[in-house]
């Protein structure tokens, strides 16, 4: 979620509470003989608001298992996650006086702190995040697909490859299944001509989706495609089965730049198109590895928060119930 | 020489150094033949006139040059000579020549290995010419049902076109171009399925090459079918419909026709599968029905209750009425008769056709047909039907049909016709005109005078309006819809170009006819007006945004036409996915959204139906019960068969199946019902049994929302933050 100025009452709200927390806090433990305490009336006010804050936070989960109940939009809801769960930071540590207390209570607090910064981090990456995606990645995809979209765009590749230097005994597809790996995002000129939508004569025709005129083919002599042939199973092959190896000079856009225009001036000009196309195939693959990357930062860290949200409500319950109970 | 033994009429010439007589006129070819001399040769026909072009038959008269022997005829005392070096050497160059222009194996010596031209060729050592090959293709023209061709494997020895010319008396063949350029052609250089090629099959014979070859259609899976009986030729031209239809074309075609037998309660079709062939009733009844639940899908619950769950239900249109739900009383199918509304069960009998569309088209079929008694059908394939319908008898004999049966339907189909007396109906019976248009041919061109209303019999209508910087289609028409009456009540002028999409057949009401109604039914001008009143109105308001956001991409996507997009912030959205669950948990686990789609600046326009300018998701539409409001939101009416077809055209993936399980009759056993799966095509219904769409209410990030693109990117565009 962005941090914006639609954010502004939450932001106020909180720190009024905070504010308000901390001068009761200041003033408990200045009155207080033996210090603040958990299990005084102010600690226990500050330990049940903390506790409820935490619960609140948690729910967020819930909330989203059932989507269309109408129960406050979940914008609201992850919104009150955000700022009530890092509010109950501050309780916590006023209900414990800035004490960590016992083994149950240290382990808490350890939680609490974990779980709460690794909220942040999250929610600094998702304010970040999603700008670098929108702004890097413009051939996005679903993050489901992009298997799915690597393995098109590698027949795609043999298939452009081979139209060229003749057979290498690699390519799957027929000719008349040219069409662009990718979403609809990723939809875009393909070997200088474009790739239309259909058309209403093409589907009356029963037409693909998406169907590019067949390229004119030109076969290349071997001596001519030679430099094409060694860079294709070299490097653009191996990049695009495993684009996450390390050291590949394709994984760095303008690395491959260069190497593709290096290779435009040993090739006959009747294979500039097809390189054109394999660099944009290459780039493509190089932006679903950026894609998938993004992904793992945006969605990876809650692999963290999330088990710790649950231990930490679960311990917290015990305590409270430890606390009042004994 | 003529000697004094030689009668009269008679010639002696020495061919080959033997002494032969032949009746005096005979070409020195044909006095080979009779004499078992055999010259070869690849323009000739002993059915045309010898035109002597391809030069093969040359033979050594003495004279000069060699001479084209099907040409020259022979003269008293002349001595031939068929197979000297001087001759074989000047075939064998011809036949490299050819070759040289050939590509070789051709079509016809691939499937039959009779290419007359290889064959000569090979028996002559030329197969490998010395001479460069042809780097300029003249082409290709598959444009016909029947019939191939190939203009690269044309030799131009004219046989097709004496075929067509004198041996058929079409005169549809004839030569184009100079030079190296040129070919055959048919009537003005049209493509062959255009032109007024009736699919004889005589320029096919009579090709040596395979330039001309037929669409092989012998061994098809109709004809593999166990209770599939087929015919020769002979066969069928002695049946009533089939009168007329050229044998040859019979012959080629036999595994395109099969007659079925089917015994009472056997299903001839089902709908919504797909299929390639049309049904023609020779005996017996059948009943053509619609077992699929007449009702749409309407989602319930949830917002009344916390814990009542959201279900989609289907529910009549008595039950639910949705804004500009139509009020027809009947359904089109693919057959010649309507089926009711309420009722949606018809009956066919000898000489009615069916599955026409499917059969044309390759749209799926429209209704189920059982056998009600025992009947016997034909079975066929399109370029059988496709000459069928061009066969005059037949074409009588269907259009009697539809006027008979299902023309009046279609008038009282139009709402503001319902309340046409029947003499006039029956007089409108009489004289309307049935026409058919080919795929792409403009039925009106925006702009010309307006003189006909047109009802859609056949097909799909195309009808589009022209404005600064391309076109918007603002309908497809299918069976039962009607165009025309703008032009004809407002300026006299069309206000849209219509255009075929497929095979389409239109009743045309001329314009004396129409305004001879309009003065008589006052109900009827006042119903037509208010009609055309509304679509003016509507043309013109999107005539207004087109003109009033000129952005060029804001165009090309499609965007100022739609109502309500929902668009994705993506730079707020953490693709967390929550609007595709909370869809899918709103719709009974069906998703209505994929968070995937065309990109303006920061905004994905996620793929929830956009309301295109060209709605292709309406074509093909086997009983046209997908269609455009006035507001141009899709509607998908009651009687929806789940065939699928406009989800699979929908470009964005925008309409989905939702599978229900209902109770339909048992066609194995009649009278009872059994559980099945049916499917309706369902778009994003904004979830209006909500207060607001279940996407943007579960989307935790502000990034979901759902507006109206005008206001919304209008704004954004102004500011000048679009790029």
């Amino acid at each position: 979620m962005r941090m914006d100025k639609t954010q502004r009452g939450w932001a106020l709200a909180s720190l009024a509470i905070l504010v308000v927390s901390t001068v009761s806090y200041v003033s408990y433990s200045l009155t207080s003989p033996q210090g603040p305490r958990g299990g005084g009336t102010i600690g226990l006010i500050f330990g049940v608001f903390g506790f409820t804050f935490m619960i609140f936070a948690a729910l967020l989960g819930a909330r989203k298992r059932v989507p269309t109940w109408r129960v406050g939009r979940a914008q609201a809801w992850m919104r009150g996650h955000l700022w009530l769960g890092f509010l109950a930071l501050p309780l916590i540590l006023f209900h414990g006086g800035f004490h960590f207390g016992g083994t149950l209570t240290r382990v808490l607090m350890w939680l609490l702190i974990i779980t709460v910064f690794s909220g942040v981090f999250g929610a600094v990456l998702q304010h970040y995040v999603p700008r670098v995606m929108t702004t890097e990645v413009p051939l996005e995809t679903i993050y489901d697909e992009i298997g799915h979209v690597r393995s098109l765009l590698r027949e795609e590749a043999d298939c452009a490859v081979e139209s060229v230097c003749g057979s290498f005994g690699l390519a799957k597809l027929s000719n008349a299944e040219v069409q662009r790996a990718g979403g609809f995002t990723a939809l875009r000129t393909m070997a200088a001509s474009a790739v239309p939508l259909r058309t209403s004569a093409a589907v009356s025709a029963g037409a693909s989706a998406a169907v590019a005129a067949a390229p004119e083919i030109i076969l290349l002599s071997e001596e001519e495609s030679a430099p094409l042939r060694r860079f294709y199973l070299e490097e653009i092959r191996p990049f695009l089965e495993h684009p996450d190896r390390r050291g590949q000079r394709l994984s760095d856009a303008q690395k491959a730049s260069s190497a593709f225009a290096g290779l435009r001036t040993l090739l006959p000009s009747a294979a500039h198109t097809t390189l054109d196309d394999l660099e944009d195939i290459c780039d493509e693959a190089r932006q679903l590895q950026r894609q998938a990357r993004l992904h793992h930062w945006l969605h990876g860290w809650l692999l963290l928060h999330i088990p710790l949200s649950l231990a930490l409500i679960l311990l917290g319950a015990i305590h409270a119930v430890m606390a009042l109970r004994f | 020489m003529t000697t004094a033994a030689t009668p009269p009429g008679f010639v002696d010439i020495t061919l080959d150094g033997q002494l032969v007589r032949v009746p005096a006129g005979t070409s020195v070819f044909d006095a080979a033949r009779m004499n078992g001399v055999n010259i070869p040769t690849l323009c000739h026909l002993q059915s045309q006139t010898p035109v002597g072009v391809c030069r093969l038959c040359v033979v050594d008269t003495g004279a000069r040059v060699l001479s084209a022997s099907c040409v020259r005829p022979v003269e008293p005392g002349m001595k031939v000579v068929t197979d000297s070096e001087k001759v074989l050497s000047a075939r064998k160059t011809l036949l490299e020549l050819m070759m040289s222009d050939h590509p070789s194996p051709c079509a016809r010596q691939q499937n039959s290995g009779d290419c007359e031209l290889e064959t000569l060729a090979k028996a002559a050592g030329a197969s490998q010419p010395r001479f460069a090959k042809r780097t300029i293709a003249r082409g290709k023209d598959d444009s016909s049902l029947a019939i191939a061709v190939d203009h690269d494997a044309c030799i131009l020895c004219d046989r097709c076109i004496r075929g067509c010319d004198e041996v058929k008396n079409n005169f549809v063949l004839g030569r184009m171009g100079k030079g190296y350029s040129a070919g055959i052609a048919f009537d003005l250089n049209s493509p062959m399925g255009d032109s007024t090629c009736i699919s004889c099959g005589e320029c096919m014979v009579s090709c040596p090459t395979g330039a001309l070859t037929n669409k092989s259609v012998v061994g098809t899976a109709i004809a593999a079918g166990p209770d599939a009986q087929g015919f020769e030729a002979e066969d069928l031209l002695q049946i009533s419909v089939f009168k007329g239809v050229s044998g040859t074309f019979l012959e080629l075609n036999r595994g395109a026709i099969v007659k079925r037998r089917f015994r009472k309660g056997d299903i001839i079709c089902r709908e919504g599968e797909f299929g390639s062939t049309a049904f023609y009733i020779l005996e017996g009844k059948a009943k053509v029905s619609i077992s699929t639940p007449i009702a749409h899908v309407k989602t319930q619950g949830g917002a009344k209750g916390l814990f009542k769950r959201l279900t989609s239900t289907l529910v009549p249109r008595e039950e639910d009425k949705r804004e500009e739900e139509t009020r027809d009383r009947t359904i089109p199918i693919d057959a010649s008769v309507d089926l009711s509304y309420g009722n949606p069960v018809a009956e066919l009998g000898p000489g009615d056709l069916f599955g026409e569309m499917t059969c044309m088209n390759f749209y799926p079929r429209s209704a189920t047909v059982i056998a009600e008694s025992d009947v016997v059908a034909f079975e066929m394939l399109r370029n059988v039907l496709d000459i069928m319908l061009k066969n005059k008898s037949f074409r009588a004999q269907l259009d009697q049909t539809y006027r008979r049966r299902a023309l009046e339907n279609h008038l009282r189909g139009v709402p503001m016709f319902a309340d046409l007396s029947p003499d006039f109906i029956e007089h409108l019976k009489e004289s309307v005109e049935l026409q058919r248009f080919a795929p792409g041919q403009a039925i009106a061109q925006q702009g010309e005078p307006a003189d006909s209303f047109y009802l859609v019999r056949i097909g799909f209508v195309k009808i589009s309006e022209n404005y600064p910087g391309g076109e918007m289609v603002l309908a497809y028409l299918s069976r039962g819809d009607y165009f025309g009456e703008i032009g004809l009540l407002g300026g006299g002028v069309r206000t849209a170009t219509c255009t075929a999409l497929d095979h389409v057949e239109l009743v045309r009401i001329s314009g004396d006819d129409f305004r001879q109604m309009i003065e008589r039914f006052p109900s009827v001008r006042k119903g037509l007006e208010a009609v055309a009143a509304e679509r003016h109105a509507a043309n013109q308001q999107r005539m207004q945004m087109v003109q009033n956001v000129p952005i060029e991409q804001f165009l090309s996507q499609g965007l100022m036409e739609a109502q309500s997009l929902l668009i994705l912030d993506l730079q707020n959205c953490t693709r967390c996915d929550a609007c595709v669950n909370a869809c899918a948990d709103a719709h009974d686990g069906i998703t209505r959204l994929v968070r995937d789609g065309l990109r303006f600046d920061q905004y994905l326009v996620a793929t929830s139906c956009r309301q295109c300018r060209d709605p292709l998701c309406m074509v093909g539409c086997p009983v046209g019960s997908i269609r455009r409001r006035n507001s141009l939101e899709v509607i998908i009416e009651d009687w929806c068969i789940g065939c699928g077809l406009c989800a699979q055209n929908c470009p964005y993936g925008n309409i989905n199946l939702h599978p229900f399980e209902v109770m339909i009759e048992d066609p194995a056993r009649a009278g009872r019902k059994k559980a099945a799966i049916k499917q309706k095509a369902t778009s994003c219904d904004l979830c209006t049994h909500l207060k607001e769409p279940s996407c943007v209410y579960a989307c935790p990030h502000d990034a979901a929302h759902r507006v109206d693109p005008k206001t919304f990117f209008a704004e954004m565009l102004g500011q000048g933050i679009a790029k």
